[in-house]
């Protein structure tokens, strides 16, 4: 078991598995090409020619408009919670591309033990160098050097994501709040896009999208409230406690 | 006939204490009661209750008949509870309930998914009860390449710490 960290789509991916340079340039592969489709901030990407209008949606790659597609399904799964656009219109796929990418990813790292860190979101497989589960600390949003708690990724949950407002400031767009009820929000899922979507559109949609999505999906979560209260569905009392 | 009824009866009062049960395990179960796990739990667990209600409705039907009532698996139909559409089934051995099994319990109005995954205010030394000395890697919300520097998850990285 080996660690190996690389920059890419404006974050860092740590990568825990076995040493071997060809599966690592495939992950690396995965994610630049990521970064060179769907980053808004390149003027060159598919996705910012589509901004620009100089490229028409139905024209875009089969890749894009499959990414879309999953991100307007999500859109309507959440109630609108989630959503591929912004305020003023522009598709802005960052909420989906980059556990989308890890998906991938984790296909190109097939089965095995591995452990995926992309910007503080975790993708694993099979079981850490000592057999046990896979660990995943969780930052304490009030004091970023502090862990509010370690959850092993257990029973088929092998994603965990996190989405708030701790560090970029409020990347997520909030409907018609002045802020975000949560500071912070962990989502355990079996897969990494929806932990990462459910996640963004808790953190969106407060607590009213909480009772919402903890009743429909099969998740498990942790919120942060900005007044610093915790609350946690029943799969994450149970990994604290165990 | 009779011992039909019976036995339906019998499942439909299973299926409430089920409901119940449903309830009272609410705030410890750990998955949501949509798995199959958790399903065939509730089931086994319930069959304590099942059988002391079951049996007492047994009886009565049996008073009735010229018999005990058959051995065998007999399935209910689909009940519309409070807590979701759910379809249980009796098993019955010596004219006994001795096993009552949810077989089918849909989503639909996702009550009862909603009370067990519900998420309910915890304390701050409750999760940390976890072992977060133990962590292979560092969860939380996005953070840019300049950000990265200074998180936790640098310091592993740094460290050539793996789990």
């Amino acid at each position: 078991m080996t660690r190996a960290t690389f920059e890419t789509m404006g974050t860092v991916v740590s990568l825990d598995g076995p040493e071997s340079p060809a599966l690592l340039d495939a992950v690396r592969a995965v994610f630049d090409a990521a970064d060179r489709r769907f980053s808004l901030y390149r003027p060159d990407s598919e996705l910012r020619r589509i901004a620009d209008g100089s490229l028409e949606l139905l024209d875009a790659s089969a890749e894009l408009r499959e990414v879309y597609a999953t991100a307007l399904g999500w859109r309507g799964e959440t109630g609108g919670a989630f959503t591929p656009h912004r305020p003023d219109g522009t598709v802005d796929l960052n909420g989906i591309v980059k556990a989308w990418a890890m998906a991938e990813a984790g296909r190109a790292l097939g089965d095995g033990d591995w452990c995926l860190n992309v910007g503080g979101d975790v993708l694993v497989s099979g079981a850490a160098g000592s057999g046990a589960p896979w660990v995943v600390g969780i930052v304490d949003p009030a004091d970023r050097a502090g862990l509010l708690t370690g959850l092993p990724l257990v029973g088929g949950r092998r994603a965990a994501a996190t989405s708030g407002s701790a560090e970029r400031g409020d990347h997520i767009w909030t409907r018609g709040r002045e802020a975000a009820e949560f500071a912070q929000v962990t989502v355990l899922a079996d897969d990494i896009v929806t932990a990462d979507v459910l996640a963004t559109a808790i953190v969106s949609g407060g607590s009213a999208t909480l009772d919402d999505l903890t009743a429909r999906f099969d998740i498990d979560v942790l919120t942060v409230a900005r007044s610093g209260e915790l609350r946690a569905t029943p799969g994450i009392r149970e990994l604290v406690t165990r | 006939m009779r011992r039909r009824a019976a036995v339906a009866s019998v499942i439909a009062s299973a299926g409430v204490l089920i409901a119940g049960f449903q309830i009272g395990s609410a705030v410890t179960a750990g998955r949501t009661p949509s798995t199959t796990g958790t399903g065939t739990t509730s089931g086994g667990s319930a069959s304590n209750s099942g059988t002391s209600g079951g049996t007492s409705s047994g009886s009565t039907g049996t008073t009735g008949s010229s018999g005990p009532a058959k051995d065998g698996t007999f399935t209910g139909a689909t009940e519309q509870t409070p807590f979701g559409p759910m379809q249980v089934a009796a098993v019955i051995s010596g004219g006994k309930i001795t096993d009552v099994k949810v077989l089918q319990k849909t989503n639909q109005g996702g009550r009862s998914v909603q009370i067990s995954n519900q998420a309910d205010p915890m304390l701050r030394s409750e999760v940390l009860q976890a072992q977060s000395a133990n962590v292979s890697t560092i969860g939380g919300a996005t953070y840019t390449s300049e950000g990265y520097l200074m998180s936790l998850q640098a310091a592993l990285d740094q460290a050539g710490f793996t789990g």
